[in-house]
């Protein structure tokens, strides 16, 4: 699969949400909750069929005593589309397609003013295997107007690769994997590569006034191991070498941000924003900023509108197609990423929910029902035209939830 | 000037520590109506964020910036 390492990103993030919220303090009122979401992402491209994934999630928690929460859910991604064509030595994109299928656990005790959770998860497909344990613990200080929150992740992960023995060092001739048959099973000519990835995510929130809640965090993120896309080559330098992408094995990453909550009675709304900086040992820069205002329409609706800006330099050894083909790599790194390119997006989306709240007085087997539909649409601005996939300029995403509370 | 930094310090180290002088910036309990419900929660939906999060994580050169529990919730 050709996007292995967001996935060990992605898992370690969803961990720590789920283990966010087994910590959280449980609503007297809800004391299970079941939940099914279905997101599809299709990103078309110019030159061939793009990529279309369709990730379905599946959730149920519950609150015993109303001290120990647990929870429990599965999610799947089912990816269809081709690789593509700029980077890539093959001039034609090759089709492929794969399933990831991720399950988690978790446990969390709460007290009156804080509490701790567990969480472990597990990710399987093809050419990926990921495990990973994540412990979140919050306190709340001064009468509840602070919340001090610490959240620890480790990826225990495996990553299919070509054996490369036989270019003894020499980065040049690293041979890209030509698929994932074979893999973790011990066949001729590939090999279990290993990547361990430490995430740690301290925060305060501050209940400021009646209206406004703000938090300030940060995000310290340690990878140790291969980091490549196996199966990605690319072209470097005019003798027409087209070696493995190659990337360093340690990175560390950091990020500062900072959010806020803001309502507005009067409208029944609220607004949410997000700003956060970020930096890293292969010098990617990124400043992000996420704004969302979400309004009652009636007793029964929730709309809401969401913008969401980003924008990056690239890693000190990028360079595009073009770069690499003619001044040849800097140094001994290479990579088609887009994710290590130069760039920036805007997401622009509405989501919409209806709520189904039987009265108390009504003998009732649930105490509301959620259903909601979301459409978000994101731009890609490519710095060059022969960056990575500058065939694919945008992409829209299309969800689907339903939820039970009990 | 050492002993007047001390001093200051001090006098910031005995506010902050103070329940009674932050308590005249502390929102009570009865206040926190707005600050309850879900539209107010920086992390109101660990599903539906894990999904944001899926999309973006693919897409962007960044991390971070999600938080983990956030204050404001009323239900203590």
């Amino acid at each position: 699969m050709r996007l292995q390492l967001s996935r060990s990103r992605l898992i370690a993030g969803l961990v720590l949400a789920i283990a966010a919220a087994s910590a959280r303090p449980a609503r007297a009122t809800n004391t299970a909750e079941a939940a099914v979401r279905t997101t599809m992402f299709d990103e078309p491209s110019s030159k061939n069929t793009g990529v279309r994934v369709y990730h379905p999630q599946v959730d149920v928690s519950a609150t015993v005593a109303s001290t120990l929460a647990i929870a429990a859910g599965y999610s799947a991604d089912v990816v269809t589309g081709a690789t593509p064509a700029t980077f890539d030595a093959v001039s034609a994109a090759t089709k492929f397609s794969d399933t990831r299928h991720l399950g988690h656990v978790s446990a969390g005790f709460d007290r009156a003013d804080g509490g701790i959770a567990f969480s472990f998860a597990y990710g399987t497909e093809s050419d990926y295997r990921s495990t990973v344990f994540s412990a979140t613990t919050h306190h709340d200080l001064y009468e509840h107007n602070f919340t001090l929150a610490l959240a620890y992740s480790h990826n225990w992960d495996r990553v299919c690769d070509a054996d490369n023995t036989a270019a003894a060092g020499q980065v040049l001739y690293l041979v890209a994997l030509p698929s994932s048959a074979g893999c973790f099973t011990n066949t001729p000519g590939i090999v279990t590569q290993k990547l361990n990835i430490d995430t740690l995510e301290p925060s305060l929130s501050w209940t400021m006034t009646p209206r406004l809640v703000i938090q300030g965090g940060a995000t310290i993120q340690i990878l140790d191991g291969f980091q490549a896309n196996p199966y990605r080559k690319v072209l470097v330098g005019s003798q027409g070498h087209t070696p493995q992408e190659h990337l360093p094995n340690f990175r560390q990453r950091y990020a500062l941000f900072f959010r806020l909550a803001y309502a507005f009675p009067e409208l029944r709304a609220s607004a949410l924003a997000m700003l956060r900086g970020y930096e890293d040992s292969w010098a990617v820069r990124a400043i992000t900023a996420d704004v969302t205002g979400t309004k009652y329409i009636g007793q029964f609706l929730l709309v809401s509108g969401r913008a969401h800006w980003h924008e990056q330099g690239g890693a000190s050894f990028y360079r595009d197609a073009e770069g690499y083909r003619i001044l040849g790599p800097a140094g001994q790194y290479w990579t088609g990423d887009r994710e290590l390119s130069p760039m920036g997006n805007y997401l622009f989306g509405g989501k919409i929910a209806f709520f189904r709240r039987p009265q108390q007085e009504r003998s009732s087997w649930f105490v509301e029902m959620e259903l909601g539909g979301k459409y978000e649409f994101l731009l890609y601005r490519p710095q060059s035209e022969f960056a990575p996939n500058a065939d694919r300029k945008f992409a829209h995403i299309v969800q689907g939830a339903f939820a039970m509370r009990f | 000037m050492h002993s007047q930094c001390f001093s200051k310090l001090l006098i910031l180290a005995a506010l902050l520590v103070g329940g009674c002088s932050i308590s005249k910036w502390t929102v009570k309990p009865h206040q926190r109506e707005l600050l309850a419900d879900r539209i107010m929660q920086l992390d109101s939906d660990p599903q539906e964020r894990a999904a944001e999060e899926h999309v973006l994580a693919n897409r962007e050169g960044a991390i971070g910036g999600t938080g983990t529990s956030g204050g404001g919730c009323g239900c203590n």
